[in-house]
């Protein structure tokens, strides 16, 4: 796991900068790096060193160009906190008699000498005025400032002609504020799949990975139960089906789940044999990922920042675990194969002598060719052979025509997890595996599923127009959502943050592959409290109850509603007999 | 029994026997239990063991060696009559008082399970009833269960409670953050119920030890440290039977006093979970270096370690891995923890503190369906549904109080002779004939229980140790070339996009022939030149000023990493 310890030639990293912006960046060594206003240094600096850490760019030297690097100790990061921590815990040691209040809340309490024990924000200017430095002025302390930028601030501080009617509070917002300007800081991360969803949510296009925060795409992962699973000698693995239309997110995400983004160490560097050339390596039977595409390629643009470009090379990058793990196909190649020119089209093996005859670029040409061919036969034929430990879906096309397709492939037990950005389309997909639809199915199976024999037949009957779906091959249909809230922890001022990003608020499809018993299941169930339907008949209206007894009704026929189509409550069938039963008693 | 997998992590194809499976009631009644082919406990059953719920008895015999998730019915199993079984037998072994007797008893109940093994047996002890033997399972005529495989999902809606349960919303959040990967050492101090233990001895599994097909491969554990005896002691069973032994490592022990060393040896931990009641008493537990005041505490730490290492003057053995930076969440349900949490954080070290919660919601999906048209129906809303309706009803009744106006007459028509439209046969009339799982408007709320807390998450980085050691070592090896040179065009500079970098350059020319051309002005006329220079000041006021001259800056700045670049070029 050491993957993300030092910086790597090539890797590609991100800087966060004073102005919490994220900047990333593929490191080459021998280059100069620029982060804009904040300066610029080599990339030589950074590399061979740790990530996390924070660096100040030291000024440059006359006639050096590029900056060195300081590295900035946690202490000095939290040194402002600290102090301000340790002057609330004893107010004595500090100067000015400044008490801070725990709740944040700025009152102005002037002590019996006149002396202010606490500022309030009532007196201070809201105006730009007060600083009096002018624009010019700040340039020339910037170009020719040192200390990254302490000393500009330092001097903004002190030219503040209001400075001293600002509360502590203020102060520190103050100089927050100037520090995110000015302050020549940043620090360097490793760009893994929490910080490339951050980033693409909040500074790149959101839309192009579905508006899916990093707690989505957890989710999404926990209950599709994917891990890593590699077979054992007697025991088969996992592999899992995905679609994809976050442009690789997603698949980088399960792919780091299961121990196959990352190479391990020594795995990516070049083998020197020539053996690529005409024999890729077997792809991978087990802990693999099966990606069903609807363009004629993946698209798997985001894998670029863990190394792995498929567009490049084909086998796309052999030393990448993702080159024998991640098994792309087309939903042509699932759904009719035979229509697909790839897989149709058989390459005819050619003899050594033939071989030997051809122009060295026809035989490359014929090696693509058979490489691809097999490849693909492989990945379709395993692919439908079946047998998955669980499908991931983030995807714009309908989930119901999705989980039509893919079901058959799944195994018993199988999680299913579909993400989406918005509800209805779970909501409808939902709908689907309602109880009461899957009771008229049991009840009363359509004649065109009725008439099919084998299970085989069964599980992959393409439903109808009442049943778009078959309900009984799913369980647990769910639809859930799950959103972090970030807070700000300060001494005496801790709350959620001000700001947070709106869009798409992100939902979750679960349920579990199960195998229906064969025949007519009937269901059981014991109701909690049975409510009797008070019915008195009261004289003189029609409508044949007085109000309170209406309520009472009413109350039932929600609970009921909960019993027979919520279904959760109870068991399908059953719950339609017993709740009859519990009626017609109340009638009696 | 260390050789055997979890079922967690390999669940095969098929339900066995002595591993542990999920009877799905329905979503939030599951009940995990083992598998077992023999009554080892002698319940009384004549089936052998029997899992009783409320809809049905499921021996296990019916429930070994199906495919998971198969949907299973329930069995006719003799309920009542078990207890004066039981009692019937006691008496007869207090009779007899033979230990013969007893050993009797147990197997006949085994040998209906698995008749190959009770061959011997019966040969052994020569007397069976007969009756007993004819108890196989028959098949009820309503209730069924699924079963299904073990995930920490279910895991975690349906394990014994002992303390507040780590939820699925926020583990996977927690493990995802904290970055336990396949191959990570993480430690949870605080393992509670287990639920977190189990989701996270998936999160970074990857291999058993002994077993790895690929050796470069590291292999992930969970250390898990619990203060509580009787939990521990629950937790370790509970690890045994679902074949996580190998994965994770489970100590008895207060972190808080004693520190995260295992028998002296250091976990190596890349991430860190603590569910503690004070977590910041366990976080000087957890630094890379000794706290500075006295070593001979640190040595104590040591907890099983022997008493001569801590007389000697033992190295510092950190908890965590030396070569990674380390990743924590502390999982606290009040605020007061966490700003303690966090100030000690601060004080240690710790970067890039952030607070979050999680919410979660579920979403209740269904039809409402609303109107008076029918009756009182199950699922229906009896009010109007529209206007038409509300007005056709009111008419209705307007009728029906003239008409009792006029004549005196009370409307006969009673409840009793109103068809019920509620029962078997009117249901499932609706249900296939009209339909009604089609009716109405598809809506969604959040579910009725909600979890509105459950704790604050408190995440940090501890940063791998860098001394000016590895420093130098890293700038040996990562030479930067200092040396001023000709500007080589074709070098790069990353960071900024192309269009930043022409308009730069651009600007950069500007700029010199600018000052060229006021260069040679200057040279032609002498005598004008302070008012051009006025002039030229005059041109750039303020702002705009300020804005220009950062583009200068840039554009001087990227001459200058050109000059350092084609220096180190030339130098290659």
């Amino acid at each position: 796991m050491n993957f993300h310890s030092l910086v790597q030639p090539d890797s590609w990293v991100a800087f966060r900068l004073p102005s919490d912006t994220l900047k990333v960046v593929q490191i080459a060594p021998n280059t100069v790096i620029s982060l804009g206003k904040y300066g610029s240094f080599s990339s030589n600096d950074l590399l061979g060193r740790p990530y996390n850490l924070t660096y100040e760019l030291l000024d440059a030297k006359a006639g050096q160009k590029a900056a060195g690097l300081r590295v900035v100790p946690a202490a000095e990061l939290h040194a402002d906190t600290i102090r301000e921590e340790e002057e609330a815990a004893n107010p004595k040691s500090s100067d000015d008699k400044v008490v801070l209040g725990g709740d944040g809340v700025e009152y102005e309490l002037v002590g019996e000498n006149g002396e202010v024990i606490m500022r309030s924000n009532r007196e201070t200017i809201d105006d730009a005025a007060s600083q009096t430095l002018t624009m010019a002025e700040i340039e020339i302390l910037k170009r020719e400032g040192t200390g990254a930028g302490h000393d500009l601030i330092a001097k903004l501080m002190l030219s503040h002609t209001a400075i001293d009617q600002k509360t502590a509070f203020s102060l520190a917002k103050y100089k927050l504020l100037k520090t995110k300007k000015y302050l020549r800081r940043f620090t360097v991360l490793p760009l893994d799949v929490e910080l490339l969803t951050n980033w693409y949510m909040n500074e790149r296009d959101a839309g192009k990975i579905m508006e899916m925060r990093s707690e989505m795409l957890a989710l999404t992962g926990s209950w599709a139960n994917v891990h890593f699973s590699e077979s054992l000698p007697d025991i088969e693995g996992g592999k899992w089906l995905i679609v994809d239309e976050t442009g690789g997110l997603l698949v980088a995400a399960m792919a780091e789940r299961m121990g196959i983004l990352y190479p391990l160490e020594g795995e990516m560097e070049p083998s020197t044999e020539k053996a690529h050339r005409r024999d890729e390596p077997a792809l991978a039977t087990s802990n693999t990922l099966t990606m069903i595409h609807n363009n004629a390629q993946p698209n798997l643009s985001l894998l670029k920042y863990f190394q792995y470009d498929p567009t490049i090379a084909n086998p796309p990058c052999p030393n990448h675990p993702l080159g024998t793990h991640l098994h792309p196909l087309s939903w042509l190649q699932l759904i009719s194969p035979e229509k697909d020119t790839t897989y149709s089209t058989p390459v005819e093996p050619l003899s050594e002598e033939v071989l030997g005859s051809l122009k060295p670029g026809k035989r490359g040409t014929y090696y693509r060719k058979l490489r691809r061919w097999k490849r693909t036969t492989n990945i379709v034929d395993t692919t439908l052979s079946g047998g998955f430990s669980g499908l991931v879906v983030a995807s714009q096309m309908d989930p119901t025509s999705i989980v039509r397709h893919t079901i058959p492939l799944l195994r018993g037990g199988a999680n299913v997890s579909i993400y989406s950005p918005t509800i209805e389309p779970l909501v409808q997909l939902c709908d689907h595996y309602s109880t009461a639809r899957r009771t008229a199915f049991i009840t009363a199976p359509p004649e065109s599923f009725a008439s099919l024999s084998t299970d085989e037949e069964r599980d992959n009957w393409k439903g109808d127009e009442d049943f778009p779906l078959n309900p009984t091959l799913l369980l647990n249909a769910t639809v859930q959502s799950a959103r972090v809230r970030s807070w700000q922890v300060l001494p005496g001022r801790t709350h959620p943050l001000m700001t947070a990003k709106g869009g798409a608020e992100g939902y979750l499809f679960t349920a579990v592959r199960v195998v229906p018993a064969r025949g007519r299941v009937e269901a059981r169930g014991k109701f909690g409290k049975k409510r009797k339907v008070d019915e008195v008949v009261t004289p003189g209206g029609e409508g044949g109850k007085s109000e309170p007894t209406e309520k009472k009704i009413h109350l039932s026929v929600e609970e009921e509603i909960k019993l027979t189509l919520m279904g959760e409550n109870t068991q399908a069938v059953e719950a339609v007999g017993n709740s009859s039963a519990d009626v017609e008693m109340s009638l009696s | 029994m260390t050789s055997r997998v979890s079922p967690f992590l390999y669940p095969e194809s098929l339900s066995k026997t002595e591993s542990l499976a999920i009877v799905h009631l329905k979503r939030d009644l599951q009940t995990p239990t083992i598998l077992k082919d023999r009554d080892d406990d002698n319940e009384g059953y004549s089936e052998g063991k029997v899992i009783n719920t409320r809809f049905g008895s499921f021996p296990h015999t019916t429930l070994i060696g199906l495919p998971w998730g198969s949907q299973v019915r329930a069995s006719k199993v003799d309920t009542g009559s078990r207890g004066r079984e039981k009692k019937r037998k006691r008496d007869e072994v207090t009779e007899t008082a033979g230990p013969v007797e007893k050993i009797a008893k147990v197997e006949p109940e085994q040998a209906i399970e698995t008749p190959v093994e009770a061959k011997n047996e019966v040969q052994e002890n020569g007397d069976v009833p007969l009756a007993k033997k004819e108890a196989t399972p028959s098949t009820a005529p309503t209730g069924f269960i699924h079963l299904l495989p073990p995930t920490p999902e279910n895991w975690t809606s349906s394990l014994p409670h002992r303390t507040q349960v780590v939820y699925t919303p926020d583990y996977s959040y927690v493990l995802h953050r904290i970055q336990a990967r396949p191959g990570v050492n993480l430690i949870e101090a605080g393992a509670g119920s287990g639920s977190f233990t189990h989701a996270s001895a998936r999160a970074v599994f990857s291999g058993y030890p002994g077993n790895a097909t690929n050796k470069r491969r590291k292999l992930g554990k969970v250390w898990s440290f619990e203060f509580h005896e009787q939990r521990h002691e629950k937790l370790v069973k509970e690890l045994q039977d679902h074949g996580m032994e190998g994965v994770v490592q489970i100590t008895h022990r207060d972190v808080c006093e004693n520190g995260f060393l295992v028998n002296g040896e250091s976990p190596k931990a890349n991430s860190i979970f603590l569910d503690l009641p004070a977590p910041w008493l366990a976080l000087p537990h957890l630094a890379r270096s000794p706290p500075p005041k006295t070593l001979e505490d640190v040595s104590v730490e040591a907890p099983n370690g022997d008493v001569e290492m801590q007389e000697e003057f033992a190295p510092y053995i950190s908890a965590l891995d030396p070569c990674s930076p380390v990743h924590i969440c502390t999982f606290s349900p009040c605020i007061e923890q966490v700003q303690k949490t966090i100030s000690v954080m601060r004080r240690l070290g710790w970067i890039d503190i952030e607070m979050v919660e999680v919410a979660h919601m579920r979403f209740e999906i269904r039809r409402d369906r609303i109107g008076i048209d029918n009756g009182n129906q199950h699922g229906l809303l009896a009010t109007p549904a529209n206007v038409n309706e509300a007005v056709a009803r009111l008419v209705d009744v307007e009728g029906t109080f003239k008409a009792f106006h006029a004549t005196g007459e009370k409307s006969e028509i009673k409840k009793r002779d109103k068809p019920n439209p509620n029962n078997k046969q009117k249901i499932l009339e609706g249900l296939i004939e009209r339909k009604i799982y089609k009716e109405g408007n598809l809506v969604h709320r959040v579910e009725q229980e909600l979890k509105a807390h459950t704790s604050y998450l408190v995440f940090a980085i501890l940063p791998r140790e860098w001394s000016a050691e590895d420093e130098a070592n890293a700038k040996l090896k990562w030479h930067v070339e200092k040396k001023d040179g000709e500007a080589d065009k074709g070098h790069a500079i990353i960071g900024m996009s192309k269009r930043q970098q022409r308009r730069a350059e651009k600007q950069a020319h500007k700029e010199r022939e600018a000052a060229a051309a006021a260069a040679l002005k200057a040279n032609e006329t002498t005598e004008i030149e302070g008012a051009a220079s006025e002039a030229q000041e005059e041109k750039q006021p303020g702002e705009d000023m300020a804005l220009k001259s950062e583009e200068i800056n840039s554009a001087v700045e990227i001459e200058e990493m050109k000059s350092v670049a084609a220096v180190e070029q030339t130098r290659r």
